[in-house]
């Protein structure tokens, strides 16, 4: 794995060029151009704070800004995996060509979305201060929690990548790969607390005996969901929760030990991933 | 006998051959229906060395493996056995507009193709003014390739290649596509790149463009070297009825 790094090293400035040209197709026939990355948050945004504040009454505070920090890097997850799956077979023909470490595919992949994550939080702290602003800077929207950011983005860069090193390798021999993997994720969004809190999954199984743990923990193995809590809860200030039911509860502390197994399992996943996709590169060009 | 450019040793290379098309999760879930894989051999143990500065031309039946070879040269195969060496850079022609990508424009192309073959981007940029003039497609270069003629794709390839100081280049038989004058262009170029030490293999059909420019051939057949000498008496042998 050393030498294949230091190859990758040998051809980063492709690697960018690469990432650049990514950026470039994907805006070039459209009008609206990069504002398309702010616009979909946005917009999802508003119709999930229409469809709880207005119809399901939810009446938690900051709700618009909870849903933002976890949608942003789930759809960056989502977009980057989803990408890079086509990311090899598309690029077949030079594959079949002309050589370079063929890892920088899905990594480049992977890496124009971050900076679309990147920008799309950088919209998401402006919003934070106009929703400050709003509010008479009465109450302040984020804490020092903030500066955990830096860490959750590597560990969700980390996670994204090396599911895309197997799924873009396994999508060249079987092409099942990438339809299932955009039902799985689809399903993902539900099964990760972005429209909700981890909270309603506490309280939804809480005291319903040894069924109700095994759930929970099995929710909470999901790294990506595990990321998403530990987004809402380092990028808003916390602040009573507002479940169907029981009415507002005071927020869960933070699960450290679901955490930890997140990030031991995000960097498995990459290390994993990048073995087998090292394993499997060499058969891209002979795929039957 | 100076340092060799080209190493290639006992290589063999297989194919698996496949009759169901695309392979799907279903074939691969349905493991007792799956047929008994072929195996083909394309090259069986070929060996043959070219010192630097050698232009070497390579001949032979289709089906002969001298694509294969040409590939595994570019190191876009990996060798079932044996093995390949090449000293220093290598640029591959291979094919018309291989490696371009349709909606780019030319310039962004030669930067890509340029940073694919082994320059580093500031040398790309530095290089484009020469290889869009070598091209002839100063009026062109900023429109998307999948506009371009085969002509000017092939131009455009040929120019590329010739640009990134390459010390072997491999050239699977596209020097016939531009006109008359560019290919004197092409050969007077071909010629420099000699005098600058450069090595060249090459795979042509063409008697004529053998003749011309190598300085040896080789005559594959069936994946192994069938002869090895001066261009005429292999040509000679190759063009004989049997």
């Amino acid at each position: 794995m050393r030498a294949e790094l230091a190859e990758l090293w040998r051809f980063r400035e492709l690697l960018g060029a690469m990432v650049e040209r990514e950026l470039r197709i994907r805006y070039k026939n459209s009008v609206l151009g990069f504002f398309w990355s702010f616009l979909n948050p946005l917009v999802t945004v508003l119709v999930m704070w229409f469809v709880f504040r207005t119809l399901l009454r939810n009446e938690t505070d900051n709700y618009s800004a909870y849903v933002l920090s976890a949608y942003i890097p789930f759809m960056f997850f989502n977009l980057a995996v989803l990408d890079s799956a086509q990311s090899v077979l598309v690029s077949l023909p030079i594959v079949k060509k002309v050589y370079f470490p063929r890892e920088i595919l899905p990594l480049a992949s992977v890496l124009a979305n971050f900076v679309h994550l990147l920008l799309a939080f950088l919209v998401f702290f402006l919003y934070l201060l106009v929703v400050w602003a709003v509010t008479g800077f009465q109450v302040t929207p984020f804490t020092w929690r903030i500066v955990a950011l830096p860490i959750l983005l590597v560990v969700t860069f980390a996670l994204a990548l090396g599911v895309s090193f197997l799924v873009s390798a396994l999508n060249v021999f079987y092409e099942d790969v990438k339809y299932v993997m955009s039902v799985v994720l689809y399903l993902a969004f539900f099964l990760t607390p972005i429209m909700y809190f981890s909270e309603n999954v506490y309280y939804a199984f809480s005291g319903k005996g040894w069924w109700g743990e095994v759930v929970y923990t099995l929710y909470h193995l999901n790294p990506v969901a595990m990321l998403a809590t530990a987004y809402k809860k380092a990028l808003v200030s916390p602040g009573p929760i507002d479940i169907s039911g029981i009415g507002k509860v005071p927020p869960v502390p933070f699960e450290w030990g679901y955490f930890a197994v997140a990030c031991v399992v995000s960097f498995g996943l990459l290390v994993g991933g990048y073995a087998v996709f090292n394993r499997l590169k060499w058969r891209f060009v002979e795929r039957p | 006998m100076t340092e060799p450019a080209i190493v290639v040793e006992g290589l063999t290379k297989e194919f698996v051959l496949s009759h169901s098309g695309a392979a799907s999760l279903k074939t691969a879930a349905l493991w007792w229906k799956r047929k008994r894989l072929e195996r083909l051999q394309v090259l069986r143990g070929l060996s043959f060395t070219v010192p630097r500065g050698q232009c070497a031309a390579i001949v032979g039946r289709n089906g002969a493996g001298k694509s294969t070879l040409l590939s595994l040269l570019a190191r876009v195969y990996k060798p079932t056995s044996g093995r390949v060496e090449v000293a220093g850079r290598i640029a591959p022609l291979l094919e018309l507009g291989a490696g371009f990508h349709p909606d780019l424009t030319g310039l962004e192309n030669i930067l890509f193709n340029g940073m694919i073959l082994g320059l580093t981007r500031r040398q790309a940029v530095e290089r484009t003014h020469a290889i869009v003039e070598f091209a002839e497609l100063l009026g062109h270069i900023d429109s998307p390739v999948r506009t371009y003629s085969s002509g000017m794709l092939a131009r455009l390839g040929f120019s590329i290649a010739v640009h990134v100081d390459a010390d072997v280049l491999v050239v699977d038989e596209v020097l016939a596509v531009g006109d008359y004058a560019f290919e004197e262009k092409c050969y007077r170029r071909i010629g420099e790149f000699r005098e600058s030490g450069g090595t060249i293999l090459f795979v042509s059909h063409n008697a004529e463009s053998v003749l011309r420019v190598a300085d040896r051939c080789l005559w594959l057949e069936q994946g192994t070297v069938r002869m090895d000498g001066d261009p005429q008496e292999v040509l000679a042998a190759y063009q004989a009825p049997s």
